[in-house]
């Protein structure tokens, strides 16, 4: 007994229709909403671009996969912990002036919610999948802190790093077939770009002050690390796709000198960047080329 | 004094407990499989290559149970992209969740003859009670083996949103259909 649908009972409105759209929702609207916030509070608060994030992240994850949280899959708990990051980095701007101590939490803190993400698929491995699978997340999240230290001092690099890590992961991530991991992914990437598009307009007015004595790095790190895992153990990325990846922020921390045009400084720190995501992410789909099956 | 216990407990026992035959899933001739609409144009199949379980069947008490688990990284529609994508968190997310069960709570029957099958279905863990309708029912013993032997076949119908599993809706239909056709063997 087989039962033909030919169409759906019902039909959704013209806006339904437009935010069930990928592309709007992991793109054009994280982008709008995060620009429209940086705008509106580069004024009220030094964490504008922070909340900018939040917000146009808490409104592609509910576009993407809805504002349930059950069953408490590890994609929920990724959006749940990018979410808190940001309010972490957000809430915490300044207040830790040892180096170490920041440095020892940006590492820390990921690594705690990698393993409360992953906990349950880890438990599965054998022990020499666990031993790898942790010094490959303490590696991953070593390396993109070290880079991001050396760009808090400037936002141009800095959001532009961000923009194209995130680019990359999110590409990289569809491409090895989970569209949703990479719709989110790919949501972060669109909000950055609105911030570092504010920065272009707007300048220090936005520029979140204390950078280099902040948690503000924590997003950036703790999320490119999440998506990136969970793509390797819960999709198809070939684990050693993260390794490029990883080296985005350090390349753009080796674009030399200072450019008085806001505009082309965001160009140029973010072109190695870019470079980097569309080469990786095209080598990811190339290798899994094939008809997608839909 | 131990057989007075023993006697004691299984006297608590529901007498078709006790008549019910145990049968073990054969894996080799059950089908887990599905449909489901594609795009609006026209139905895709997939089945599950690995399942095991057990059920109990006793049609002169009228009893019957069954406990199936699906093995949702088996998933096979023919196509290994496809395939991939579909054990992904987009779907199955078959890393985390990587079983599928089906435990029955409640059969009916019509006449002498199994009619459904109510139970939980649990994908993603969340369960949900679904129901399938027995459409053959056939037993005796194996030609070659000698082994008593049942086939079911039954089918019923899910609605993928109920379990969180939401994307491509609604382009991607909504309601599954399922069919489980199965053979086991008396213990």
């Amino acid at each position: 007994m087989v039962i033909f649908r030919l169409k759906p009972q019902l039909e959704p409105t013209l806006m339904e229709q437009i935010l069930n759209r990928p592309e709007i929702q992991s793109a054009v609207a994280p982008f709008i909403v995060a620009l429209l916030f940086s705008l509106g509070l580069k004024k009220v608060t030094a964490s504008a671009w922070i909340w900018s994030i939040f917000a146009a992240f808490l409104i592609a994850a509910s576009l993407i996969n809805g504002l349930t949280l059950t069953p408490l899959t590890g994609t929920r708990k990724i959006i749940l912990a990018v979410l808190g990051a940001l309010v972490v980095s957000a809430l915490a701007p300044g207040v830790i002036q040892r180096a170490n101590l920041r440095r020892s939490l940006l590492v820390l803190l990921p690594m705690l919610a990698v393993l409360w993400v992953f906990w349950k698929v880890a438990m599965r491995m054998e022990i020499t999948g666990i031993a790898l699978f942790v010094t490959a997340a303490v590696g991953l999240v070593v390396a993109l802190t070290w880079a991001f230290d050396r760009l808090t001092g400037d936002p141009a690099s800095f959001h532009a790093a961000g923009f194209s890590l995130m680019l990359g992961t999110g590409l990289c991530a569809t491409a090895a077939a989970s569209a949703l991991l990479g719709q989110l992914a790919l949501s972060l990437s669109a909000a950055s770009g609105a911030v570092l598009l504010a920065w272009v307009l707007f300048g220090n007015a936005v520029k979140s002050p204390h950078l280099s004595k902040s948690l503000t790095a924590l997003p950036y790190i703790l999320a490119p690390a999440l998506f990136g895992i969970a793509a390797v153990l819960l999709a198809r990325l070939p684990w050693y796709a993260l390794i490029p990846l990883a080296t985005i922020p350090a390349a753009t921390s080796l674009v030399p000198g200072k450019i008085e045009s806001r505009f082309f400084s965001a160009l140029v720190q973010s072109i190695p960047g870019l470079v980097i995501a569309l080469v990786v992410s095209f080598w990811v789909w190339q290798t899994g080329s094939s008809d997608s099956g839909y | 004094m131990k057989r007075i216990i023993l006697l004691a407990t299984l006297a608590t026992l529901p007498i078709n407990t006790l008549l019910a035959a145990n049968y073990t899933i054969d894996p080799g001739h059950t089908y887990v499989s599905f449909a489901i609409n594609h795009l609006g144009f026209s139905t895709m199949r997939g089945k599950f290559d690995r399942q095991s379980g057990s059920l109990r069947y006793d049609p002169a008490s009228k009893s019957a149970s069954v406990k199936i688990e699906i093995d949702a990284t088996s998933i096979d529609t023919g196509h290994d992209k496809r395939d991939a994508h579909l054990q992904s968190p987009d779907f199955l997310n078959a890393a985390e969740s990587p079983t599928i069960t089906f435990e029955s709570t409640a059969v009916q029957w019509n006449g002498d003859k199994l009619a459904s099958v109510s139970g939980d279905l649990t994908i993603l863990g969340v369960s949900k009670s679904v129901t399938l309708t027995v459409t053959s029912i056939n037993c005796g013993k194996h030609p070659f083996n000698k082994k008593d032997v049942c086939g079911f076949d039954a089918t019923g119908s899910i609605k993928r949103s109920d379990y969180g599993v939401n994307y491509g809706l609604p382009a991607i239909g909504e309601v599954l259909d399922l069919y489980i056709e199965l053979e086991a063997f008396k213990n």
